[in-house]
């Protein structure tokens, strides 16, 4: 089994589209994960019909109980996320303020604080329209995403992979190069970058892959809309040369890119697309890679 | 010589953890004394931010000579273990903890 993981550093590259675009192509080869918690919006593509959830919890808040609370007022003194507050005559914490630092539990004097894990949303196992299993999840209103809930639910998709003796995991990876993106390139087998000719996409593509190399993942990237600004492109071309990064294909910039995501479809469910062929040879030689 | 494995069991047959920071296990086996310890890391694999320095400081604290896992230690874990004056070898992710040991001991496996 073969652990994909797609990634972009940079947003509005067309990852999700092409992670989607695979997903349609490996059908009931593949479990996919989506670890992009924050802006979770694979399921729009593939339409998932959910088969399992479960409450996920994550992170801590204060609570004080009203009980023991001597009313004292230390905790807010030293509160630096202002996140406790007495207008109703009780001290009360704001659990959109509160970071789960643990400070004010500490001051206490009469042990009136207790840090308690928070409930932070759900975790689902559905089945898409490609007949594949889809791990993923859904936040509440200003929780976020983290290292722990991407564990989670690439944990999900790798048991149902291991249990449905499936070939390949692909993982819709998480932005940026924090904490949720490490964790969703730990364990992986192969990355793949999405990336398009623009300042910020190079820039981004740079340093996602400091992150990359330090984990010795090999890697291939995808250069999106790559007629857009040729000279960024050969820019993009030479620094993946320069870094024995696969360089996998380049995909022209097609209108029926955005045509098939307003219609909820995935590019390569547009068989007269330009660039589905190009995606479909894309995912044949990524199977090749991977058997190396 | 103590050598460190990240793994998801405590004994030779359990399978290796391909992952540093939320490993499940860090199985520790001492070469001259044939003795394995193990330490649990599913209260650090359980942390919702920050697993890799963590598991990377408990790893400073249990002094191996060799730490053997999946893939390399990502960014901060790295930048930790840099000064623990430890060989890293990756490469391991997929093997159980015994064929991951034989794979080190004929030098099949990538220094990280």
């Amino acid at each position: 089994m073969k652990e994909i993981v797609i990634i972009s550093g940079k947003g509005g590259t067309g990852k999700t589209s092409l992670t989607a675009s695979f997903a349609m192509l490996a059908g009931q080869t593949a479990v996919i994960a989506d670890c992009d918690v924050d802006a979770a919006d694979m399921h729009l593509l593939l339409k998932p019909e959910r088969i399992f959830e479960e409450d996920f919890y994550s992170g801590v808040a204060a609570v004080i109980d009203q009980d023991k609370c001597i009313q004292c007022g230390k905790c807010q003194e030293i509160c630096r996320f202002n996140a406790i507050d007495n207008s109703t005559g009780q001290y009360l914490v704001s659990n959109l303020n509160c970071e789960g630092c643990g400070y004010c539990g500490h001051i206490c004097p009469v042990g009136a604080i207790e840090m308690i894990e928070q409930n932070v949303g759900k975790c689902y196992i559905s089945k898409t329209k490609a007949d594949n299993k889809m791990v993923h999840a859904g936040l509440k209103i200003g929780a976020d995403n983290s290292g722990k809930l991407v564990a989670k639910v690439k944990h999900e998709a790798k048991a149902s992979a291991e249990k449905d003796g499936k070939e390949y995991i692909i993982v819709d990876g998480s932005p940026g190069i924090g904490c949720p993106v490490v964790s969703s390139l730990s364990g992986a087998d192969f990355v793949v970058f999405v990336t398009e000719p623009t300042v910020s996409g190079i820039h981004d593509l740079e340093r996602v892959y400091q992150l990359v190399k330090k984990f010795q993942i090999p890697s291939g990237c995808i250069i999106n809309k790559a007629d857009l600004n040729e000279k960024v492109s050969k820019d993009i071309e030479k620094f993946l040369a320069d870094n024995e990064i696969i360089h996998l294909t380049n995909l022209p910039y097609d209108e029926s890119f955005t045509t098939a995501m307003t219609k909820g479809q995935t590019i390569v469910e547009d068989k007269t697309s330009p660039i589905t062929a190009s995606i479909e040879q894309c995912w044949q030689d990524l199977k090749i890679i991977l058997e190396k | 010589m103590k050598i460190a494995f990240t793994t998801k069991g405590i004994d030779w047959d359990s399978k290796m953890d391909p992952r540093f920071g939320r490993t499940e296990f860090i199985l520790v086996y001492d070469v001259e004394k044939e003795d394995f310890t193990h330490v649990d890391n599913r209260s650090i694999a359980d942390q919702a931010h920050g697993a890799g320095p963590k598991t990377a400081q408990l790893l400073f604290d249990l002094k191996p000579d060799v730490l053997i896992t999946g893939n390399g230690p990502g960014g901060n874990a790295a930048t930790v273990l840099e000064k623990a004056n430890l060989k890293i070898y990756i490469g391991a992710g997929d093997m159980t903890v015994k064929a991951a040991y034989e794979a080190y001991k004929n030098g099949n496996l990538k220094e990280g």
